[in-house]
C-alpha cells in the first residue's frame, strides 16, 4: 500500500481537529477535536514506520499515545463535570470569572 | 531471545542510577494507600511526603557526586549527566518547599501529595529523557497531575482555571506530538541523542525540519510558560492555591528548560547546523521578556503579577539556554537556583499575608509598619527577582548578561545584541512592578487592622532562604564551583 495518501490524511485530520478546537464552543466538542489531533499524529507515526519495518518505534509510540489520550480524556471530562457543577454550563466562553 | 537478554541486562545496569525516581514511584503508591487507611491524619501525610521528597533530594545529591560523564539508561531512553542531576536536585528542593508551604492549607490529603509526587517524577524523567517517546510520556506525566492540582482549590474559579489549563495544555501537547511524528518521519529514529538522528538532521536541513521543530517546541515552551504559549499562566496562578502556584512556577519550568536544552543541543550538531536555532530561541526569549514584564505592570493581584513575573523569568532562563556552552549552562543553572529560592520566598509570604485576608496588591497598604519583619522578607524576595544587590538575583543576572556578551563577542550575531538590550531594558521595567507591593506596604497608610497570626515556622524558613540568597551573592563561587563540575557534552 502506498503511504503518501496517509500523510495527506493525517495533515487533514490535524487541520480538522484544530478547526474544531478553535470554532466549537462546547468543551466536550473541543475535547473531541484534541482527540482528532492526537490521532492524526498516530497515523503519521504508523505510516512513517513503514519506511523501517525492521523496527517498531513508531507503532509502539502510537500505542503510548492512545493510552495518554484516554488518561487525558478522563481528566478532561472530570474537570468539565466540575465546571458544569459550578457554572451550569460547559461552554468555556461563558466561564469567565477570571479576566483574561 | 538475544534481544530480551540484552534488554534485561540494560534494566539491571540502569536500576542503580534510577534510585531517586524509584523512591518517587514508591512514594506515589504509598501516599495514595496511606490516604486510604488513615483518614484525617493530615500531619502524618505531611511527614510522609516530606520524608519521601527529602529522600529523593538526598539521592539526587549523591548521584551528582557519583556521575561524571553522560550515562545512557534503559537502552538509551534516558540519559543521566550532571546537568540533569542538578536540575533534579532543584526540582526535589522545590517539592520539599511545596510540602512545607502546604502546611497551612486546608485541602491536603494523601491524593494531593501523590499528585505532587507524580508531577515531580515526571519532571525527573523529562530532564533525563533522550528519546521522543520518553519526552512525550514524561511531559504528560507532569501535565496530567498539574491539571488536577490546578483544580485543588475546590472553588468556582479554580475549576475555571483548571479547564483553561487543560484545554490549552492538551492542544499544546497534541501539536507537540504531531511535530514529533514529523520529526520521526524525517529521521526514522526517536532517539534524539543517537548518531543516526544527527546524521539525518544533517542531511535534512530544510524548512520542513524547522516547522516540525517549532511544533515540538510548542509543547516544551508551554511547560515553561513562555510566550507565545503563555496565556494559561495568569488565570491558573490567580485561581489556584498558593503552594500549587509556587510548584507550577518552578518545577514544570525547570523540566521544560532541561528538555529544551537537550533537544536544541542535539539539533545544533555541535555548531555544524546550517539552520541557526539560536535565532529562533532568541526571538522567543525577546517576546517572552517583553510580554512578561510589560503585562505585569498592569496587574492588581499579586499572584497574577507573579504569573507574568514567572513568564519574564523564563525569558531570562532562555537567555542562558541560547549560548549552549558549558559556561552558559552553568550560569543558567545558577540563575535557576537563585530564581527558585527567591520565588519560593515570595510565595511563602504571599501565602502568609493571604491568611490575613490580604489578597490584592492594594490590601498590602501599611503592612510594613504593623508587620515589618514579614514585609522586609517579602521585599528581599522581590529584590532578588528584580536582580538588585545584595541578593543572589543580582549575581545571577550579572552572570547571564556577561555570558550573553561573551557569546556576542565570539559570534558577532546581531540577535545577541538585541537580546542583550531587551534584557537590560526589561530588568529596569521589572523594578516597577516588583516594587509595587513594598511601595504599598511601606509608604501607604494602613487602611484596616489585620488579625496577625504569630508564626515562627514561617519566619524561620524566611530567614534560612534569605541567608542562602545573601550567601549566593557574597560567595557566588560556592555554587559556581559546584556547577563547573558539569561536563556538558552530548
Amino acid at each position: 500500500m502506498p503511504i503518501q495518501p496517509l500523510y495527506i490524511l493525517s495533515a487533514l485530520l490535524l487541520s480538522i481537529g484544530l478547526v474544531i478546537v478553535i470554532v466549537k464552543r462546547n468543551a466536550i466538542m473541543v475535547l473531541m477535536g484534541i482527540e482528532l489531533m492526537l490521532n492524526a499524529a498516530n497515523i503519521n507515526l504508523i505510516a512513517f514506520n513503514q519506511k523501517t519495518p525492521q523496527t517498531l518505534d513508531g507503532q509502539v509510540f502510537s500505542l503510548f499515545v492512545m493510552i495518554i489520550a484516554v488518561c487525558e480524556a478522563a481528566i478532561g471530562l472530570a474537570i468539565i463535570l466540575q465546571v458544569y457543577r459550578h457554572y451550569k454550563t460547559s461552554v468555556p466562553d461563558e466561564v469567565t470569572e477570571l479576566k483574561g | 531471545m538475544q534481544g530480551i537478554a540484552e534488554k534485561l541486562e540494560w534494566i539491571q545496569l540502569s536500576l542503580g542510577y534510577f534510585l531517586p525516581e524509584l523512591l518517587l514511584c514508591v512514594s506515589v503508591i504509598f501516599l495514595l494507600l496511606a490516604s486510604l487507611f488513615s483518614k484525617a491524619k493530615e500531619r502524618a501525610t505531611d511527614a510522609f511526603a516530606l520524608t519521601f521528597f527529602i529522600g529523593a533530594f538526598v539521592l539526587s545529591l549523591l548521584q551528582y557526586s557519583e556521575v561524571s560523564s553522560t550515562i545512557p539508561l534503559f537502552s538509551g531512553m534516558l540519559q543521566l549527566n550532571n546537568f540533569s542531576t542538578h536540575l533534579k536536585i532543584l526540582i526535589d528542593l522545590a517539592a520539599i518547599l511545596t510540602v512545607l508551604l502546604s502546611y497551612s492549607q486546608k485541602e491536603r490529603k494523601g491524593e494531593y501529595y501523590a499528585l505532587i509526587a507524580t508531577a515531580t517524577l515526571g519532571a525527573h524523567l523529562l530532564v533525563m529523557s533522550s528519546n521522543l517517546v520518553m519526552a512525550f510520556l514524561a511531559l504528560e506525566l507532569i501535565s496530567l497531575p498539574s491539571y488536577a492540582l490546578a483544580a485543588f482549590g475546590f472553588q468556582k474559579k479554580s475549576m475555571e482555571a483548571a479547564l483553561k489549563y487543560f484545554l490549552f495544555g492538551s492542544v499544546a501537547s497534541a501539536i507537540m506530538l504531531y511535530g514529533m511524528s514529523m520529526l520521526y518521519g524525517q529521521t526514522l529514529t526517536l532517539d534524539f541523542a543517537s548518531s543516526t538522528f544527527r546524521q539525518a538532521i544533517f542531511d535534512n536541513q530544510n524548512y520542513f525540519l524547522v516547522i516540525s521543530v517549532c511544533f515540538v517546541l510548542v509543547g516544551f515552551l508551554f511547560k515553561m510558560s513562555s510566550a507565545p504559549v503563555h496565556p494559561w499562566a495568569p488565570d491558573v496562578y490567580e485561581a489556584s492555591t498558593t503552594p500549587v502556584v509556587a510548584f507550577f512556577s518552578v518545577v514544570p519550568k525547570l523540566a521544560g528548560l532541561g528538555i529544551l536544552i537537550h533537544f536544541i543541543q542535539a539539533l545544533n550538531l555541535g555548531g555544524y547546523s546550517s539552520i541557526r536555532w539560536y535565532v529562533i530561541i532568541s526571538l522567543i526569549a525577546i517576546l517572552t521578556l517583553i510580554i512578561g514584564n510589560f503585562a505585569a505592570l498592569l496587574q492588581k493581584n499579586p499572584k497574577r503579577m507573579m504569573a507574568y513575573s514567572s513568564i519574564a523569568q523564563s525569558g531570562f532562563l532562555l537567555i542562558g539556554a541560547i549560548t549552549l556552552n558549558e559556561q552558559g549552562i552553568a550560569v543558567m543553572l545558577y540563575y535557576a537556583t537563585a530564581f527558585l529560592l527567591a520565588n519560593y520566598l515570595v510565595f511563602w509570604y504571599i501565602a502568609y499575608f493571604e491568611e490575613q485576608t490580604v489578597v490584592e496588591i492594594a490590601d498590602y497598604a501599611g503592612v510594613g509598619k504593623t508587620q515589618p519583619f514579614a514585609s522586609i522578607m517579602l521585599l528581599i524576595g522581590l529584590i532578588s527577582l528584580t536582580g538588585l544587590p545584595p541578593t543572589a538575583g543580582f549575581m545571577a543576572k550579572l552572570f547571564i548578561f556577561s555570558s550573553l556578551w561573551t557569546a556576542y563577542e565570539d559570534s558577532q550575531a546581531i540577535i545577541y545584541m538585541m537580546l542583550f538590550v531587551v534584557g537590560l531594558l526589561n530588568t529596569v521595567v521589572s523594578l516597577f512592578f516588583y516594587l509595587k507591593i513594598p511601595y504599598q506596604a511601606f509608604l501607604k497608610a494602613e487602611s484596616r487592622t489585620l488579625t496577625i497570626k504569630k508564626s515562627i515556622l514561617v519566619n524561620l524558613f524566611g530567614i534560612i532562604v534569605v541567608i542562602m540568597l545573601l550567601v549566593l551573592f557574597f560567595m557566588p563561587s560556592s555554587l559556581m564551583g559546584w556547577l563547573n563540575r558539569i561536563n556538558f557534552a552530548l
